[in-house]
């Protein structure tokens, strides 16, 4: 504070008056990522995410070795495992973003800036969905190995891509809105968490819980293979070379209507990236009407889908609901995979955007100065 | 002094936070080219009223006008042309000095030119240049008090906030500070400043503006202050002689009991009294080895006011 040196109050500083958004946005963002990376502990995280990814893809490889449509499965898996561990890791880069700036004194210093709260929280989470995107890349290496032992169309593989950094994105959306409604880091960080466990954990429960209220005593017509009583000997065995048959059958029942609560899946993050991949089905061998030795149909389709394929056709079978008559011709066609009828995942992604949005106006709301009201043992500086 | 275009006016401004009333009836005036002290103890409101007037905090009743803008409608306006430097200090402990100026300078809508040339001008005014480029968790807390100063100057506002700026600052920097300030006044800013340092103030402040309990209890000027009745401090060889030459000249005195030294208090009314008493000491071959004013000026105000010291 040397005297000989005084800011030169004359000359007019100021030049430009106003701040325009995308610029408020981009210094805020500066800011943040600047402070992440000179950090550590994004760069731990990093490394421990590249272990874990790489220990679960040499292991599925040495499992899968005899599998066909290995690369299918081991993309489906590294998918499924980007998108389970990103939920776990967006939180924790998302949910301290403004509280945590308020615990360290920093958030009033923003606050008295030409920045508006939309301006904070829009770089906010910009900057924790560009550091959990980051988890995302450093996953390629195991993608494009996935990729490189065929199985998988282009198309399926970027549309996996986007719909697991749209989820990252979501979720860290979420955490930004939280960490400006809560007080606490730690508090806002477990709760969103709990908020991203009700989607992923909570759709399900729910969705198996209400099974039990669209319950409704229908009469079922099923078909099944089986060998005609004339072909069994004493003991129950089939004689050698007798063929099956399908036998349909009739009963009286209790079957869960699951077309209509299937919507209650939709908001799960795995549901909606697996609705939104195209799988290939198109590309199965046509089915033979010939049946095997075993007397299931010939020509396949033995076609081992993986983890997010299967979690796709849960969704489409519980969309579809139980067929209620299953005549020997559908029998065969149920093997193969399920065609998609309605795409459940818009609606999914609009409940999840819905959640964000709400979470992130109530907290430009309470991050909008001057403050009328404070939250109870809160302190603006 | 005072218009619609510069300087600080709050009308009877009250703020509660639940069921605690931080701010009861407060009424301040900053005017421009002028350093204001507002001074109270602990908990009286002063960093409520600090937040108000820095758009932070809405009241709940009364009106404040910084620099003829209403901070709860006009905020941006506001922000604008005010500098603020809160009592707590934020860090960001992995940015450096010129990043951190920088970075708020682009939040003030500065361009990268201009907020760059004003950050390295700032930090030359500060003493802060070595650190330019280091972190800022380097920084002591005496260090970090200069750079959010800086940086509540970074936009070169009309207004200043400071909340216990000389917090943390070593005897040098305070020097600084006050010549900082004082410069700053005489270049038309406003400049509001709130301590505990009540000699600080002295030297700083024009005026201050007393607040106990969320009330304004007082505001006077500096020159007020000087000529208002205080209290000095007398030391003689013997003590003896000087309590007989008070107790004859009619002067009433006591011992001081709050210091290490034995010394009588003695209250006057006016420098005139004081010199008056001096002399006629002197004359009398009272051997005098000390004789000053107990406090500042400022200090006998507060100590005046003893609304509510617990």
């Amino acid at each position: 504070m040397s005297t000989a040196t005084e800011p030169s109050t004359p000359q007019p500083v100021r030049s430009t008056t106003g701040l325009t958004f995308w610029s408020a946005v981009r210094t805020v963002f500066s800011l943040e990522m600047r402070q992440r990376l000179r950090g550590k502990g994004w760069y731990w995280m990093l490394g421990i995410w590249f272990v874990v990814i790489g220990f679960i893809f040499v292991l599925a490889t040495g499992v899968l070795g005899t599998t066909d449509n290995e690369g299918g499965i081991l993309f489906d898996l590294v998918v499924g495992f980007v998108l389970l561990f990103g939920l776990l890791i967006a939180p924790g880069l998302s949910a301290n973003a403004v509280n945590g700036d308020r615990a360290g004194g920093t958030l009033a210093i923003l606050q008295v800036t030409l920045l508006t709260p939309g301006q904070l929280l829009t770089g906010k989470w910009l900057a924790s969905w560009v550091g959990s995107l980051a988890f995302l890349v450093l996953s390629c290496p195991f993608i494009f190995w996935a990729l490189a032992l065929g199985g998988v169309n282009a198309q399926e593989a970027i549309v996996s891509l986007l719909m697991l950094a749209v989820e990252l994105g979501v979720v860290c959306a979420i955490g930004v809105g939280v960490s400006a409604l809560a007080n606490r880091p730690l508090f806002s960080i477990v709760s969103t968490y709990m908020l991203v466990a009700l989607l992923a954990i909570g759709t399900v429960i729910v969705f198996g819980l209400s099974t039990t209220l669209v319950m409704e005593e229908r009469t079922m017509t099923t078909s099944y293979y089986t060998y005609p009583e004339s072909s069994l000997d004493a003991t129950g065995t089939p004689d050698p070379g007798a063929e099956m048959e399908c036998v349909t059958q009739t009963s009286q029942g209790m079957i869960p209507r699951t077309e209509y609560i299937a919507w209650l899946l939709a908001a799960n993050p795995f549901v909606v990236v697996a609705d939104a991949v195209p799988y290939s089905v198109e590309d199965l061998p046509e089915l033979d009407p010939a049946t095997d030795a075993a007397g299931l149909p010939q020509g396949g389709p033995y076609y081992t889908p993986g983890i997010m394929e299967t979690i796709s056709q849960g969704v489409r079978a519980a969309q579809a609901g139980p067929d209620v008559e299953q005549s020997c011709e559908e029998l065969a066609e149920s093997l193969r995979p399920l065609p998609q009828e309605t795409p459940i995942w818009p609606l999914g992604l609009g409940l999840q955007l819905l959640l964000a949005g709400v979470l992130l106006l109530i907290g430009r709301r309470r991050l909008t100065m001057p403050a009328k009201r404070l939250a109870q043992g809160t302190r603006i500086a | 002094m005072t218009n619609e275009r510069g300087g600080i006016v709050v009308e009877g401004v009250a703020r509660s936070f639940g069921s605690v009333q931080a701010v009861r009836d407060i009424d301040f005036e900053a005017p421009p080219g002028e350093v204001t002290a507002l001074i109270g103890p602990n908990g009286s409101g002063k960093t409520t009223l600090m937040l108000m007037m820095a758009s932070l905090l809405a009241p709940d009743r009364g009106t404040v006008r910084v620099a003829g803008f209403d901070p709860v409608t006009q905020p941006a306006q506001v922000r604008s042309r005010v500098g603020w430097m809160p009592d707590t200090l934020g860090v960001w402990e992995s940015l450096t000095a010129l990043e951190v100026l920088t970075t708020i300078g682009a939040l003030y809508g500065m361009g990268a030119a201009d907020r760059s040339r004003r950050a390295e001008e700032l930090l030359v005014a500060v003493n802060l240049t070595e650190f330019g480029r280091r972190p800022a968790r380097v920084l002591s807390r005496g260090q970090q008090q200069r750079l959010s100063l800086a940086r509540a100057l970074i936009h070169d506002p009309e207004v200043l906030l400071l909340d216990e700026p000389a917090s943390g600052l070593d005897p040098g920097s305070r020097v600084e500070l006050r010549s900082l300030l004082r410069s700053l006044a005489a270049g038309g800013k406003t400049v509001v400043v709130s301590s505990h340092v009540l000699s600080e103030l002295d030297e700083i402040a024009d005026r201050a503006v007393f607040v106990s309990r969320g009330q304004s209890v007082k505001s006077q000027t500096l020159d007020e202050a000087g000529s208002q009745m205080r209290r000095y401090y007398v030391q003689a060889e013997p003590m003896s002689a000087l309590a007989a030459a008070l107790q004859s000249y009619g002067v009433r005195y006591e011992t001081r009991g709050d210091s290490r030294r034995e010394e009588f208090l003695v209250q006057l009314g006016s420098t005139a009294e004081a010199s008056w008493l001096l002399r006629t000491l002197v004359l009398g071959d009272v051997v005098v080895t000390a004789f000053a004013p107990a406090g500042g000026a400022l200090e006998e105000t507060y100590m005046s006011l003893d609304t509510d010291r617990r």
